[in-house]
């Protein structure tokens, strides 16, 4: 306890935010399969990064491209804030009110909004656990400073080419992710974020989550229709038939998307610490039927994502994944017969 | 931004401001937030260029001002990249030439099977564009693929094939700030950074179907 005290007063962190962490080292402690130490640094990072207040500019590097962006994260009386900032070129923006997301595409006078209905509470990404060890061998390689801060280097490697791997470097007062480097299977990095600059302040005022982005003449693009509660696309239970080793289905439910009043079935299926989101929808076009072998890949930095049709419905996977990981899951989706839709509601 | 700031900040990283302006630019970044983002950016470039390429620059200054632009609560100064190699690692510097070929930010590949290990497959559309270098952050270019130990042989970018763009943006946009929601916090931080940054200035980016480029798709007289 003598180390909080001291980071306490150092960081002048809030006090909310270590009860938290105490909470969680006290769960760690009883917990009887709690998960080995670097375990539980990965876990404690992924509470850092989602129940503090921070506010960093971080660079970001990904195929030989350095671009800056700015973070803040705000958690107050249980409702979550958070706006990211592109510094440089795209200047585009995603500002966060709890599951509300709306983004500023300048680049192409767009903004998205997808709002989610008042009261509905978001699946919270599964902890730390045995499953994610069985996928992951995650070690602290290394303890070093890193702007003149202790950081634990956790390791996070792959046990196979169905997912990518970190290499994290942990502050040890703030559990906070001061450098990330996702590396693939091989442990080649393909993308970093290292924090230029990071302060954890007690209270964030709310005009920090206003865009800085002027929306004079872009198109807006909401869903309007909220959720719908009850009817997942034609009530069709979609799931997948074969998953790549260690993942499961995390959720499944409908929502609709901005730009589209049809609703979208979006499944999300996990390993313990990578998902990946499939979301089906019925084809625009009908002429769509004569090209059921015809599939789409892309990636973004370094996610993937792979697009079929199945069935007169578009599949498209989405995730922090190799590219061979979306396209199987994406290409095993099928319609089951219709049975009752009680889901889960993303 | 202030121009002679901007200048004065450049000047301070070459090591060209005197010991009385650099210690009145520290107070200035002390507590002007905005310089002082502008300072971690520098500071960032500087040290991607130096654990990229082994460039040795004027740290010195850097590090006395980090200093007092640092302290505390905030956190911050030019990354020092040290080695700890451990079995699964490899240097940074060999990824340029693995995986960044071009400052391609988005692939798209049409109707190709897609096999584990395939990443050498040529894309078929690619956006080897240089991100937009914002005037704002001179110092912000697309750092070019580089051989290792700073060696003087390039990779040339892949030629770009003009395969039309496939999907609409919005719609992939969509797709991805969605599934943000639904991923670990650490995952969510490269995710949504990787969508932040993808397709500056280039505009192409598409993934749909068999759909004209980027009409709403609400369009009417869809069946149900």
């Amino acid at each position: 306890m003598r180390r909080a005290t001291r980071t306490r007063e150092r960081l002048k962190a809030p006090a909310f935010a270590w009860a938290l962490a105490a909470a969680s080292g006290a769960f760690a402690a009883t917990e009887p399969a709690a998960p080995p130490a670097p375990a539980q640094w990965l876990e404690r990072m992924n509470q850092a990064l989602s129940t503090r207040n921070y506010d960093g500019t971080f660079s970001h590097w990904h195929g030989g491209t350095v671009e800056m962006l700015r973070i803040i994260h705000r958690q107050r009386d249980g409702h979550v804030a958070e706006r990211l900032v592109s510094l440089d070129g795209s200047g585009r923006e995603i500002i966060r009110a709890d599951s509300s997301l709306t983004c500023y595409l300048p680049d192409k006078r767009t903004v998205l909004v997808q709002e989610r209905p008042v009261g509905e509470s978001l699946v919270a990404f599964p902890a730390v656990s045995s499953q994610t060890a069985s996928n992951y061998d995650i070690r602290e390689v290394a303890r070093m400073r890193l702007n003149r801060r202790d950081t634990h280097v956790i390791s996070v490697a792959p046990r196979d080419q169905y997912r990518y791997g970190y290499r994290l470097w942990v502050d040890d007062a703030t559990a906070m992710p001061l450098k990330t480097q996702l590396c693939d299977t091989d442990g080649h990095v393909i993308e970093q974020l290292v924090f230029a600059d990071l302060s954890m302040p007690a209270r964030i005022p709310d005009s920090a989550f206003r865009p800085e982005v002027s929306t004079e003449g872009f198109q807006w693009l909401r869903n309007d229709a909220p959720a719908p509660a009850a009817a997942p696309a034609a009530a069709t239970v979609w799931s997948a038939l074969k998953l790549p080793p260690g993942f499961r289905m995390m959720l499944h439910g409908a929502q609709t998307l901005p730009g589209s009043s049809l609703p979208v079935d979006h499944l999300v299926f996990t390993d313990g610490l990578a998902s990946v989101s499939v979301f089906i929808e019925v084809q625009a076009t009908p002429a769509g039927v004569g090209q059921v072998t015809e599939v789409r890949a892309a990636r973004v930095g370094s996610s993937s994502a792979f697009s079929t049709v199945v069935d007169g419905h578009k599949i498209t996977a989405v995730g922090e994944v190799p590219p061979a990981t979306v396209r199987l899951i994406a290409t095993q989706v099928r319609a089951e017969a219709a049975a009752s839709p009680a889901s889960t509601h993303p | 931004m202030n121009e002679e700031l901007d200048s004065q900040l450049s000047a301070m990283f070459d090591d060209e401001l005197s010991h009385a302006e650099c210690e009145l630019l520290a107070r200035r970044l002390s507590r002007d937030t905005e310089l002082k983002s502008r300072w971690g950016r520098y500071a960032m470039i500087a040290a991607a260029i130096r654990a990229e390429h082994g460039v040795r620059l004027h740290v010195q200054v850097a590090h006395r001002v980090s200093a007092l632009v640092i302290s505390e609560p905030a956190l911050g100064a030019p990354v020092v990249a040290r080695a700890a190699p451990p079995r699964w690692w490899r240097p940074l510097a060999g990824v340029a030439v693995a995986a960044g070929v071009a400052a391609v930010s988005i692939l798209w590949l049409r109707g190709q099977p897609l096999l584990p290990g395939s990443a050498a497959q040529p894309p078929l559309t690619a956006a080897a564009d240089a991100p937009a270098v914002s005037t704002a952050a001179p110092v912000a270019v697309a750092l070019p693929a580089r051989t290792p130990a700073g060696s003087d042989s390039y990779v040339v970018p892949p030629a770009a094939h003009g395969a039309p763009a496939l999907v609409p943006p919005t719609e992939f946009a969509n797709y991805v700030v969605a599934h943000s929601l639904y991923t670990a916090p650490v995952a969510r931080g490269n995710l949504l950074s990787s969508f932040m940054t993808s397709e500056s200035g280039t505009g192409t980016a598409a993934m749909l179907l068999d759909a004209p480029q980027d009409p709403p798709r609400d369009a009417p007289g869809h069946a149900h």
